[in-house]
């Protein structure tokens, strides 16, 4: 169980989120699945944030029909998830990420100190 | 016709299992209201349109025009994650939109303030104003350190409530290494000026005024710094009078510089001080500046006049010498044969020569008795102390005081080795001097010798009795005694103090 948790985090996850640029749910999707990649894909994963405002062909390459949309090209298959990532659980599930411990506390990515 | 294999309508299956469930996933999320745009098919391409009312070409021109702006724009959520970066943000930071979006600002910058307090009091600002303005460090995670300028104000929603930031970064690392070169450059400059042993004025050619002088000017002519500052520099006794002052800046004009040697200057303590001025018109940022800067030259100009004394002195004195030297030869030559007569002469030169010595390392301006007797009897100085006594107080001869004195003391030394107290094992030779105590002091010295053998007076004059008498005489302008005693020979040496001593 041990060593297939191991080969599944250990596969290179590519993402790919397209978002309208600062749109209240794309902001909060951006956030969404950075926390779930710094908390459960560290260092295994290549996340890609593409504004379709300003690549409106990438959009239809990859027959987006809504925003915020999420791709898992890879590994295969293919999976998509649409809305604003605020449900981990279903995300982690469907990246197949459900039973993967945390990788990391985001306490250490605690920002500027104006904040 | 072919029908498809299994493994072929395995895969066809799959994917449309796939796109069968994003089309339900994006059934979900419409439904559940978490889309916020879609995109439509046109004639025209996809166009994007928003659930806010907002179409996405105004979306796109905001985004182009943020794009446009040469300062880095940054929007943070509230837990510090970024949600916009512009295209100058991507460039300064060195990573593009799409990996910074979504990651913690701290991955992309590290933060350090410029002075203590700074980080507490952008906090209070943005607390208080929701806005703050400052200059701090961005370290780029590849080592790289920014100088920025931001202005973070806090974006806020609809109710009020605080969303997150809005940081627009200006990069001046370039601006700050240039203000940091002038800065060292101004102090090393600063410091030259203020530290230098020169007198440096500037004056503004217009009014002829000084407008800025440093320490050893006031240091120079006794003025405070304030009470230069304002007047010309014929009020400050560097020039005769105004015309002058005029006629400099005249000429200052058509060559740009203009030389005084040997000014003389009178300081406020009414001090004559000789000075050397170099004046130079410059251009200062488009306007032209008079800098003086004058050396005090009264030092320089006082040892060039003592080389020139000595000079003439040295040149007075060889002359003298040489006809000592003339005169010694020509009396040694009177008596004895040829050899005798280059040995004698010889050690009266090596005489003459220790005196000479003593003068020269004296710079001609006297000797020590003391020094005089120690030189003439380098060759018993084994017997200083024992059977050659001094004993005189500190008395400075003048330099032909010296010569004659010199010149006696080696040709008593040389008779007493041969025929007085130091040719025996018992002899002993005692030299005093002193100043007697009189209306006229007179310098007195002897030479006395006892327990010598016994000597007579020569039968002939010689030329040793010669320089132990005449000419020491002359010398200092006194009298010599010489006395062949029964308890030995005796020379004494008396002279108005004045003629021996300086």
């Amino acid at each position: 169980m041990e060593a297939a948790i191991a080969a599944r985090v250990s596969t290179v996850c590519v993402l790919r989120l397209y978002v309208t640029g600062s749109s209240p749910r794309s902001v909060r999707a951006i956030s969404n699945i950075r926390k779930i990649c710094d908390e459960y894909l560290q260092g295994c994963h290549e996340l890609e944030v593409v504004d379709i405002t300003q690549h409106p062909m990438l959009a239809k390459s990859e027959q987006i029909l809504a925003a915020p949309t999420l791709i898992k090209m890879l590994p295969l298959p293919s999976r998509r998830f649409v809305g604003d990532m605020s449900q981990p659980e279903r995300i982690l599930l469907g990246l197949g990420l459900r039973d993967v411990p945390k990788r990391t506390s985001l306490a250490g990515n605690a920002g500027p100190p104006y904040r | 016709m072919n029908s498809p294999s299994k493994s072929a309508l395995i895969a066809e299956l799959g994917e449309l299992r796939t796109r069968l469930e994003g089309a339900e996933e994006t059934l979900r999320a419409i439904r559940g209201g978490e889309v916020d745009a879609f995109v439509i098919e046109s004639a025209a391409g996809p166009q994007v349109y928003t659930l806010q009312g907002q179409d996405a070409e105004a979306s796109r021109i905001r985004g182009e025009m943020l794009a446009q702006v040469s300062d880095a724009v940054i929007a943070v959520d509230d837990e510090m994650r970024i949600f916009y970066l512009n295209a100058a943000a991507e460039r300064l930071y060195g990573l593009a939109a799409s990996h910074g979006l979504g990651q913690s600002v701290s991955k992309i910058y590290e933060l350090r303030w410029l002075h203590p307090g700074d980080e507490a009091a952008a906090q209070t600002a943005l607390c208080e104003r929701g806005e703050w303005r400052g200059e701090n460090v961005h370290v780029r995670p590849d080592g790289r350190e920014l100088n920025v300028e931001s202005g973070i104000t806090v974006l806020r929603d609809i109710a009020g409530q605080p969303t997150g930031l809005l940081a627009v970064i200006r990069d001046v690392t370039e601006r700050k290494a240039r203000e940091d070169k002038v800065l060292v450059s101004e102090t090393r400059y600063r410091r030259l000026f203020e530290a230098a042993h020169d007198g440096v004025l500037i004056v503004d050619p217009d009014t002829r005024k000084i407008v800025e002088a440093n320490p050893f000017m006031t240091q120079l002519l006794g003025y405070p710094h304030d009470q230069l500052v304002g007047k010309e520099l014929y009020q400050i006794g560097l020039l005769k009078d105004e015309a002058a002052s005029q006629k400099m800046v005249r000429k200052l004009k058509r060559t740009s510089q203009v030389r005084y040697e040997d000014l003389p200057l009178e300081n406020q303590r009414g001090q004559h001080q000789e000075v050397e001025v170099v004046a130079n018109l410059y251009d200062e940022s488009g306007h032209p500046v008079i800098q003086c800067n004058i050396r005090d030259i009264t030092e320089r100009k006082r040892t060039e006049e003592h080389v020139r004394m000595l000079m003439a002195e040295v040149n007075h004195r060889a002359k003298n010498l040489l006809a000592v030297v003339q005169a010694v030869a020509v009396q040694t030559a009177k008596h004895g044969d040829a050899a005798t007569f280059v040995s004698r002469l010889s050690e009266r030169i090596v005489g003459l020569a220790a005196g000479q010595d003593l003068l020269v390392s004296n710079q001609w301006q006297g000797v020590e008795v003391s020094d005089l007797v120690t030189a003439q009897l380098a060759h018993f100085k084994d017997l200083i102390g024992t059977r050659v006594l001094l004993a005189g107080p500190a008395a400075r001869l003048t330099p032909d005081a010296a010569q004659g004195i010199g010149m006696a003391l080696h040709e008593l030394a040389t008779n007493a080795a041969k025929y007085g107290a130091l040719s025996n094992s018992e002899g002993r030779v005692r030299i005093t001097w002193h100043v007697t105590a009189e209306t006229k002091p007179r310098f007195l010295m002897s030479w006395l010798e006892d327990n010598g053998p016994k000597v007579v007076a020569p039968a002939r004059v010689g030329f040793g009795q010669i320089v132990i008498g005449r000419m020491a005489e002359a010398a200092v302008q006194g009298v010599a005694e010489i006395k062949y005693g029964d308890t030995g020979f005796s020379w004494n040496l008396s002279a108005p103090l004045k003629n021996a001593l300086t």
